[in-house]
């Protein structure tokens, strides 16, 4: 809401270059800066006094500026294009161990089923591809070849998740309620003069609830850690409301890399976040980490939490137990996907974070092939 | 009153009401009155971000018009609403009266069946009114569309009425927890600030602002504890009201030291988790000697 015809006095057009130029650095420093942000910088100047380093800088970064986390950009930018410090910081490299070693354990072409799939395919008449989708489901992620993994990604993309509803304070008319419609009352008894012949009634909204996912992503999960990747991939396409965390050594936000259309894309720009694949596994730390930073800001609020690791946790085990306590009154309902439960009904939980897991978590579910995660979607929606 | 020129014509005068702006959040407050431009704030729960509007609008004679979201919040709720009650009253005395000429109908829908809420009442009131709308984290992303609409050119279309604008749009506060992350659409509308917890010695300043009757060594060594406080690993770090609360708590006790005896008794005022608790009474010595 700019005033039009008040032009900023300081508008001499070095000065205004400088101001640009200022925000082309930013940019370069990969915050997004829009032209009109840099309008309302240079308007800012006016009741400000651009000689005055410290009005250069509050300015800025009130109009140029829209997330916390871009602040420490701006400083650094600031600091470099105001006061001319080159700051020469190190290049951080990011340490990225591939995980494809781990894949291809087993490998099958496809196109030429082995005498096991022939077999089937006789008892069956269920036809190639059917019997293939078949298998495939029942096939252990960490077998899978990178062939079957994408027929697989395919397959995950059609799951649905679900989250259970919950009942919202909004409402929307409706031929029954509880609460009388008293706008819509008014406007029928227009037509009949004035005569409330029918109440007219709204009722309550329903909305999914949100869902929040943690990814294992540690050495001993490093078999499913892509499988999971794909399955967060396609529950954040699928449902409404959806945050994707990823956790070994340490705690990273992958939400917004799972955003973009293409999944592998994204799955790779996930895995470049994630510096610690493969490292060491701190179940306890990185949820306590969250329910500090996110938790407490609300995002578990109302929500289904689901958790997929093995549980083998390197760290303290009482500050899992502490951690889970509170993520358990954090969020709605609580769900514990091993993939190393296996189909076997009988198989306990043998890893002491399990065990120190069970009293909180509301269900445990096995997670090691494609068939147990669509038991998992199919389970989401009675989570009442 | 009018606005001030200057950021420290701002400082001084929220000053004098009792609120010490840092440079940055006075900047910000400035250039959203110049540029009539909203202007969000984002923080730690209990740094001072809905205290700032209160305090624009107490040092400039303003009306604060406030509105709290919350989730479910919808228009009817945030701009105007028909007071149907008396709408069908009214139609009822008017048939009983025979007196439906086209005058009575139109009064029907006329201002006095108009319940207004808090945007229509601040887009009415124009520049004689700071906006609060406070905690719009909460509301849902349907609300902030809606929001972003009527935040941008300041009118409101009633059908029955009329568009109803601001010559002068009022100074617009927003704030938000970061409970869920804003539009950037929204944001974009907005001049943005981060106000972060204070340094000792502002804190300090803050609190002999608020409670002018405490010792200032008193308050010195609340400041410290509290700040020692947001070190620790707590679950919710104690923000400056509750600097303030623990500073008002003691004084109602006539408590001229904050002993570790006191501080245990009157820990309330500034934690309030259980886990927490634990951890400070298990601390308390550090937590008191200042360091």
């Amino acid at each position: 809401m700019m005033r039009s015809g008040k032009s900023p006095q300081v508008a001499d057009a070095p000065f205004v270059a400088a101001l640009v130029g200022f925000a082309r650095a930013l940019r370069d420093a990969g915050v997004t800066v829009g032209t009109g942000d840099v309008l309302t910088y240079c308007a800012a100047m006016d009741p400000l006094d651009p000689t005055d380093l410290a009005d250069l800088y509050w300015g800025g970064r009130t109009t140029l500026i829209c997330r916390h986390a871009d602040l420490e950009t701006y400083d650094e930018v600031f600091a470099r294009y105001f006061l001319g410090e080159d700051l020469d910081a190190p290049d951080v490299l990011l340490r990225v161990h591939s995980t494809e070693q781990a894949f291809g354990v087993l490998n099958v072409p496809l196109t030429e089923p082995d005498e096991d799939l022939e077999q089937r395919e006789e008892e069956t008449s269920l036809g190639l591809t059917a019997s293939d989708v078949d298998i495939l489901k029942a096939k252990a992620f960490a077998a899978c070849t990178e062939q079957e993994r994408a027929a697989l990604r395919r397959i995950m993309a059609r799951i649905r998740l679900t989250p259970p509803r919950r009942q919202t304070r909004r409402t929307r008319p409706a031929p029954r309620g509880r609460t009388p419609d008293l706008r819509r009352t008014v406007r029928q008894s227009m037509r009949t003069g004035g005569d409330p012949l029918r109440l007219r009634w709204r009722t309550r909204r329903y909305r999914l609830r949100p869902l929040v996912l943690f990814l294992d992503v540690s050495g001993s999960m490093a078999d499913y850690s892509r499988a999971l990747m794909q399955f967060a991939y396609s529950a954040r396409r699928a449902a409404a409301k959806v945050e994707v965390f990823c956790f070994g050594s340490r705690l990273t936000r992958i939400t917004g890399q799972l955003q973009g259309r293409d999944p592998d894309a994204a799955i790779d720009q996930a895995a470049r976040t994630v510096v610690d694949w493969d490292g060491g596994t701190r179940i306890g730390e990185s949820l306590r980490e969250f329910t500090r930073r996110w938790g407490r800001r609300g995002l578990a609020r109302g929500a289904v939490v689901v958790i997929c690791s093995d549980g083998l946790d390197r760290g303290d085990p009482e500050v899992l137990d502490s951690a889970l306590d509170r993520l358990s009154r954090q969020c709605h309902r609580l769900v514990w996907v091993n993939p190393h439960l296996g189909d076997d009904p009988g198989f306990r939980a043998q890893s002491l974070g399990m065990m120190v897991a069970a009293p909180h978590v509301d269900k445990m579910l096995p997670g090691h092939d494609l068939r147990s995660l669509e038991r998992l979607a199919a389970l989401l929606p009675d989570l009442r | 009153m009018d606005y001030p020129r200057t950021v420290g014509e701002l400082t001084d005068a929220l000053r004098q009401c009792g609120y010490l702006a840092d440079r940055g959040l006075s900047t910000a407050l400035l250039v959203g009155m110049s540029l009539h431009r909203p202007v969000l704030l984002e923080g730690e729960v209990g740094v001072g971000k809905t205290e700032a509007a209160k305090a624009i609008a107490t040092t400039y004679g303003k009306q604060l018009i406030r509105l709290q979201c919350y989730e479910g919040i919808d228009t009817n709720q945030a701009l105007y609403e028909w007071d149907y009650t008396r709408q069908l009253l009214h139609i009822r005395a008017l048939s009983e009266h025979q007196l439906a000429d086209d005058r009575a109908v139109s009064a029907l829908f006329g201002p006095e069946f108009l319940l207004e809420r808090p945007l229509l009442a601040a887009v009415r009131a124009g520049s004689n009114a700071v906006l609060l709308i406070d905690e719009i984290d909460r509301a849902d992303d349907e609300f902030e569309a809606f929001l972003l609409e009527v935040l941008s050119d300041f009118q409101i279309s009633i059908p029955e009425v009329g568009t109803i604008s601001a010559d002068e749009p009022p100074l617009v506060i927003l704030t938000s927890n970061r409970t869920r992350d804003l539009h950037d659409a929204l944001k974009r509308r907005c001049l943005y600030h981060w106000i972060g917890y204070p340094s000792p010695e502002r804190e300090t300043a803050i609190v002999l602002a608020r409670q002018p009757e405490i010792a200032e060594t008193l308050a010195r060594k609340v400041v410290a504890a509290v700040q020692h406080l947001r070190k620790m690993d707590l679950v919710k770090p104690p923000g400056v009201a509750e600097t303030i609360d623990w500073a008002r708590t003691l004084a109602f006790l006539g408590a001229q030291d904050l002993t570790e005896d006191l501080a245990r008794d009157t820990l309330g005022a500034v934690v309030k988790d259980r886990d927490d608790l634990e951890m400070v009474h298990d601390a308390v010595r550090e937590v008191t000697s200042g360091g």
